[in-house]
């Protein structure tokens, strides 16, 4: 034990390390705080047509050579975050039909790109690592530091913020149009910031394990709890909890971080279910 | 109002936090030990080395990887490195090293494909407009 601890002390010292704690673990809480309200208004799979539409958008700014791909992807994917909800509701093409054109669409479009256009030495490797996150928390530079945690502190004060109204907007939008809310508006500043989560969290954990995030704290905490405010504050939690987790299971064992922050997570749904069965079983 | 406060005390914490990770990092002046890291630890250093190596010049290197050569057939020229895998083992990278003394090859270096351990001098070269970084006089622990 003492042998880790000394470990942890050493890994510390790098910068790397302690800007990817931070980085993931506001990811974790943002993109914990907007799970609940996807999976209450199954939305669950928006996140992951959209973390799709965002590794399109990464390869556009590989191949056109942007520094900063965030001023690529986050525009791309908050366009088609905001058209894949306008399509829920009046396009020809719906619902489940729309996010899975625009997911495989933008995966295999963008791994043409990458493949015709791209200058890497390791073509391969970029793709994995975009898609399963391997290291990419841990190789941020400090701009990209920056821009993530800028990002994240306004996505969690704009939650606190308007937290009635996305509880509103989330459980009955007929009541809460009739009690006069904007719910259109609402639904369209959620999906923008479903877009900035699933933007920032693709270098926390990769763009095929976001969903991962996103619904694993949410339906563990609905294991337990049963009001929104506490599935909320549990969900955070412990999403934050397998976050740090996770990072740091991965550093010391030499595991992939994307890939060991899920394992956590799904680890944590099953002590959560095991729980609430059992508290089920004994209110009976 | 109790929101807006909360909510402003979230951000100047994070912004506090942050500020206090400045420089530091594990690696003294003369000596960035990556034998002693994980190997999810010593694909990101070694990525850094290669992305900012103007933060490592100068400095002795101990890695341990795997032994690689490449040929340049037009000039006849080895170049030898060390490569190491990161833990999806779909990307690796590695760091070239130039032998103190002189040597040849095959003669004096290890089968490819074997473990080993090298030490040496961070530097970087520039060939063909392109910046390469290597560990020259370095030795085989």
């Amino acid at each position: 034990m003492t042998q880790i601890f000394e470990k942890l002390a050493l890994y510390f010292t790098y910068p790397f390390v302690r800007y990817a704690l931070i980085v993931g673990v506001l990811i974790a809480l943002c993109s914990s705080l907007f799970g609940v309200t996807l999976v209450l208004k199954r939305f669950s799979f928006i996140g992951d047509g959209l973390s799709h539409v965002a590794f399109g958008g990464m390869a556009v700014a590989a191949v056109v050579g942007v520094t900063n791909d965030m001023l690529v992807v986050l525009p791309v994917t908050v366009i088609c975050a905001i058209l894949l909800l306008k399509s829920s509701t009046r396009a020809k093409i719906k619902g489940d039909a729309a996010v899975a054109m625009i997911s495989v669409g933008a995966l295999a479009v963008g791994y043409l790109l990458m493949n015709i256009f791209s200058t890497s030495s390791n073509l391969a490797g970029d793709v994995c690592g975009t898609l399963f996150g391997s290291t990419s928390i841990l190789t941020l530079n400090k701009i990209e530091v920056w821009a993530s945690v800028i990002l994240s502190v306004l996505v969690v004060i704009f939650f606190i913020l308007f937290y009635n109204k996305i509880f509103a907007v989330t459980f009955d939008e007929d009541f809460a149009r009739t009690a006069g809310t904007p719910v259109g508006a609402y639904n369209l500043l959620i999906s923008v910031i479903i877009a900035v989560i699933i933007v920032l969290a693709m270098n926390l954990v990769g763009s095929l394990l976001i969903s991962a995030l996103v619904i694993f704290p949410a339906l563990s905490a609905m294991r337990v709890f049963k009001n929104f405010k506490s599935v909320t504050i549990c969900s955070a939690v412990l999403s934050v909890c397998c976050a740090a987790l996770g990072i740091l299971i991965s550093i010391l064992a030499g595991t992939p971080v994307g890939s060991t922050i899920v394992a956590a997570d799904i680890t944590a749904f099953f002590i959560f279910w095991i729980i609430g069965t059992v508290r089920k079983g004994v209110g009976k | 109002m109790k929101k807006r406060w909360i909510a402003a005390l979230l951000a100047l914490v994070t912004a506090l936090s942050l500020t206090s990770c400045g420089a530091g990092g594990g690696n003294t002046a003369t000596d960035v030990d990556l034998t002693v890291l994980s190997s999810t630890m010593v694909y990101t250093e070694v990525y850094n080395m290669v992305t900012t190596p103007e933060n490592y010049l100068g400095k002795t290197v101990k890695m341990a990887g795997t032994f690689s050569i490449y040929h340049d057939e037009k000039a006849d020229k080895y170049y030898f490195a060390c490569l190491i895998a990161d833990a999806t083992a779909c990307c690796s990278q590695g760091i070239e090293f130039v032998l103190k003394g002189e040597h040849s090859y095959p003669k004096d270096y290890p089968k490819v494909g074997s473990e080993i351990t090298v030490i040496g001098s961070f530097n970087t070269y520039k060939e063909n407009e392109i910046v390469y970084c290597q560990l020259t006089d370095a030795e085989f622990v």
